[in-house]
């Protein structure tokens, strides 16, 4: 998870990308295998942040380790605390295998990264180009994304009706269990139903769900007994190769030709049909590791899913410029749609339908944050963004969902003296369960877990006095 | 001394005055402590939850149909 | 999972834009390349050319949205030999599973067409390289790329992660000074504080340059004279990488000292002492009656007065005329005063 701490310049710290935790989680050795492709190891420096790339490029043509005071002299004293999080990060990759005394990268990542910006080595781990088949041509560039957008769109839109099958495709069962798996979506009377989680995950861009998506599968693949070294290596590989651009599958390894299925699904390769032993990367696979928008704009007159399209009045009336059904579904979870142009889309923002949002789990920070990322430019005229007025009674309304709160307990009373009730009453406080008490009345309400151990003091308490 | 088993419920004095006024038709109040805490039948939970958001229901105005 | 703030994971990590002008004056190459003890290190132009390109792929591995323009100073040309806006597809017999396409690309199109202009040119000797003319074309090709993609930014067809911010031009120097270029070199260093283009050179081979000293102090750059030619690839990663926000974090050696001496106007001579209109500033060796640029007249009898009562030029230290440089203990910083900046921060 990437830190949730603002980036102000130099003093802090910048947020990571969502796959180095995950990375800096797993052992050396897992590590250090991956650092063998040069592939991997470029692809996992384009996610380390700028003062990180530094570091490793200093040190990368060295051949001898550098003292630490030697590299700590290069660092402006506004700069202390970054290159120290910087060294510890590297450290935690093991590409900086931390030390008091010298500063020297891992030798496995030094070498392939060496072959990486030459060019070099013998491991093919940029994928193995063929050349143009013609008589069985692949798809262009243009059908590439749209294959991709419609591959994507068709698992998001799955989320957002909830299985309702208004989209008429559905995603494979591979998908769906993974969505099941990640939380994104829970098994509610039978169906598949989105939850708090996955409204999150419909706010985000479209790289962090990417990521987020592969993470999950990445956690996936260890329980499938799948190499967890061969499964990211063809993720990185993937994002170095060039969109357009057919390559064979004859390279891969079992464990690779295994993941060929998942990658369709997920719109990040296309295959001619499912045996082809050749594939094609699409813009989806190819910025994995940038950030360049991943899904084309759209050609229409409405904007892509990553600009802003909504507009939100004082008197609670939504218009979202779009035509992407994706859009008007996530719209519909909260809103009241009313009226439905080519381009338009109009709707308001009752309590009806934020309560029915509320219940589905989804938050009313949820909502406003959407609304403000989605935000239409002319909006951006407005201070603050949205109006205050809506965003104070969408809070409201959650709030009036919490008005009775209830905890389950045992309420003590009639106690025989004051003596007796505070000891009692100390004894439980020492447990933390209580809930509630008042002393002019001589009772309290304890949780229940506690009132095993209560029962238990009191007895031991009467049979010791007899 | 006693330890009675119930549910605590925590809420401003108004939504304990319709609870109180709910509880004539039909008891469940084991104890009431002060102006925000009321302890209730265990089983009885539920139902009250749906029978409060009834009655506050009564006093919220939509503007459906515009 | 991820943090509800998508836009502001990658504010503090913006593309950055590196344009690299060469210096491929055939004469100086020949005199670098020559063994001890002509010099202590000597470095060729191929062994430059493979340093180089290892660090051109360096800068576009370390963002997939970097951009590099390479611009060569011939003599008596300068042209473009990359630019990753105006990359041709390659055919695919040039890619191969060990290397990354961008980089292979790269590199085979700068090494190409150095060898097509090293191959036209004449015999003839004493032309210098047009090195100005290659800083001029760096600067307007910035312009443009910064224009597109700012538009492109309010017309919100690009995020606002993807606008190029601090662009950098680095040049890789092996000629000396040129007089006649002063002044097209002060017209390129303005347009370069306008464009907020930070300027950064790395002086290989040959004499000190002033004016290249003067364009680096101007535009927040560096000035790195070699000393250890053959740990070029160590020089350019360690000092010229790091776009100028990492900059403030991990600190970039700069001058001390820096000569700040001017070319007069009109006879390109390098003076230390001049004339100077009090309109338009331009310099001038000796009096002149009327200023050439913005045609100011003078009252000559006055010059006159002042030019006859000037000092005489003080007994010269290394055959140089004195200088006057910002720390006023003269003589021309020499490679080895060149010092890291301490943490109380540099003298720019």
């Amino acid at each position: 998870m990437p830190a949730a701490v603002v980036p102000d310049l130099n003093t802090s710290l910048p947020t990571q990308h969502t796959l180095i935790p995950f990375l800096q989680s797993q052992s050396q050795n897992t590590l250090t295998r991956l650092y063998q492709k040069p592939s991997s190891c470029l692809a996992i420096f384009r996610l380390l942040a700028p003062l990180e790339r530094q570091l490793v490029m200093n040190l990368l043509w060295l051949e001898s380790a550098i003292p630490v005071a030697t590299m700590a002299a290069w660092v402006a004293r506004d700069g202390k605390k970054l290159y120290d999080a910087a060294v510890v990060n590297l450290g935690n990759l093991h590409i900086l295998p931390s030390s008091m005394v010298k500063l020297a990268l891992n030798s496995t990542f030094k070498t392939s990264f060496r072959h990486a910006i030459t060019g070099g080595g013998t491991s093919g781990s940029f994928g193995v180009p063929v050349e143009k088949d013609d008589k069985r041509p692949a798809l262009d560039l243009g059908a590439l994304d749209s294959y991709a957008l419609e591959r994507w769109e068709t698992i998001l839109h799955y989320m957002v009706s909830s299985g309702s099958g208004q989209y008429p495709s559905k995603p494979s069962q591979g998908v769906l269990y993974l969505l099941q798996r990640s939380g994104l979506m829970a098994n509610i009377h039978g169906a598949l139903q989105i939850t708090s989680f996955g409204f999150q995950f419909l706010l985000n861009s479209p790289h962090e769900q990417l990521w987020n998506l592969l993470l999950q599968y990445l956690h996936m693949a260890e329980e499938r007994q799948m190499d967890l070294v061969e499964v990211l290596s063809f993720l990185f590989m993937l994002s170095t190769m060039e969109l357009g651009r057919e390559y064979s599958t004859e390279h891969l390894s079992e464990t690779q030709k295994a993941m060929l299925e998942d990658l369709r699904d997920y719109g990040l390769i296309w295959q001619r049909k499912p045996n082809s032993r050749r594939f094609n990367p699409t813009r989806l696979a190819t910025t994995l590791t940038s950030s360049s928008p991943p899904l084309p704009t759209s050609t229409t007159t409405s904007s892509g899913p990553a600009e802003g399209f909504i507009i939100l009045e004082t008197n609670y009336r939504l218009y979202a410029y779009t035509d992407n059904p994706l859009q008007t579904a996530v719209l519909n979870l909260f809103v009241t749609l009313k009226y439905r142009f080519p381009n338009l889309v109009v709707g308001t923002i009752t309590r009806d339908s934020v309560k029915k949002a509320l219940q589905s789990g989804i938050s009313s920070d949820q909502i406003i944050s959407y609304l403000s990322t989605h935000a239409h430019p002319q909006m951006r005229k407005n201070n603050p963004l949205l109006p205050v007025t809506v965003q104070d009674q969408i809070r409201l309304w959650e709030l009036e969902k919490n008005r009775l709160k209830s905890q389950e307990g045992y309420l003590y009373t009639a106690f025989a003296s004051q003596a007796d009730y505070e000891l009692v009453l100390n004894y439980a406080k020492q447990l933390n369960t209580v809930l509630w008490e008042n002393t002019a009345k001589r009772c309290f309400f304890g949780s229940l877990d506690g009132h095993a151990n209560i029962r238990g003091f009191i007895e031991r308490r009467t049979g010791a006095t007899g | 001394m006693r330890a009675i088993k119930g549910v605590l419920l925590q809420c401003d004095p108004a939504v304990k005055q319709i609870l109180l006024a709910m509880n004539e038709k039909q008891s469940f109040i084991i104890e009431e402590l002060d102006d925000y805490h009321l302890v209730i039948k265990a089983d009885e939970e539920y139902r009250i939850r749906r029978e409060l958001e009834a009655e506050l229901e009564k006093n919220t105005y939509s503007l459906e149909g515009s | 999972m991820s943090s509800a703030r998508p836009a502001q994971a990658v504010a503090t990590d913006k593309p950055s834009h590196l344009s690299v002008i060469v210096d491929l004056s055939p004469s100086q190459w020949h005199l670098s390349s020559q063994p001890p003890p002509a010099n202590t290190f000597p470095l060729t132009l191929n062994s430059f050319l493979s340093q180089l390109l290892a660090f051109l792929n360096s800068h576009i591995a370390s963002k997939h949205e970097n951009t590099l323009a390479v611009f060569g100073a011939f003599p008596g040309k300068s042209l473009m030999l990359y630019a990753s806006t105006e990359s041709e597809t390659i055919n695919p017999s040039a890619v191969d599973a060990n290397s990354y396409p961008p980089f292979k690309m790269l590199d085979s199109t700068i090494i190409k067409r150095i060898e097509n202009e090293l191959d036209q040119l004449d015999t003839e000797e004493g032309i210098p390289v047009a090195l100005v003319g290659a800083l001029t074309k760096a600067l307007c090709y910035i312009n443009r790329i910064s224009h597109f993609s700012a538009a492109n930014v309010s017309k919100a067809k690009l995020p606002d992660s993807l606008t190029i911010s601090d662009p950098h031009i680095l040049i890789l120097s092996v000629s000396p000074d040129l007089s006649a270029e002063y002044i097209p070199i002060m017209n390129s260093i303005f347009s370069a504080q306008k464009l907020r283009v930070t300027i950064d050179v790395c002086k290989i081979y040959g004499t000190e340059t002033v004016f290249l000293q003067q364009a680096a102090h101007l535009t927040g750059g560096s000035y790195i004279s070699l000393e250890r030619r053959d740990a070029l690839l160590q020089y350019l990663t360690m000092a010229f990488l790091s776009p100028p926000s990492i900059r403030k974090a991990l600190s970039v050696p700069t001058q001390d000292k820096i000569d700040f001496r001017a070319a007069c106007f009109c006879h390109k001579k390098i003076i230390d002492i001049g004339f100077v209109c009090s309109v338009c500033l331009s310099i001038f060796c000796q009096p002149v009656p009327v200023c050439s640029t913005c045609r100011t007249k003078f009252p000559i009898k006055i010059l006159q007065r002042l030019n006859a009562s000037r000092p005489p030029p003080t007994p010269l230290r290394n055959g140089l005329s004195r200088t006057t440089s910002m720390s006023g203990t003269g003589g021309l910083p020499h490679s080895g005063s060149i010092r890291t900046s301490s943490s109380n921060g540099t003298l720019r």
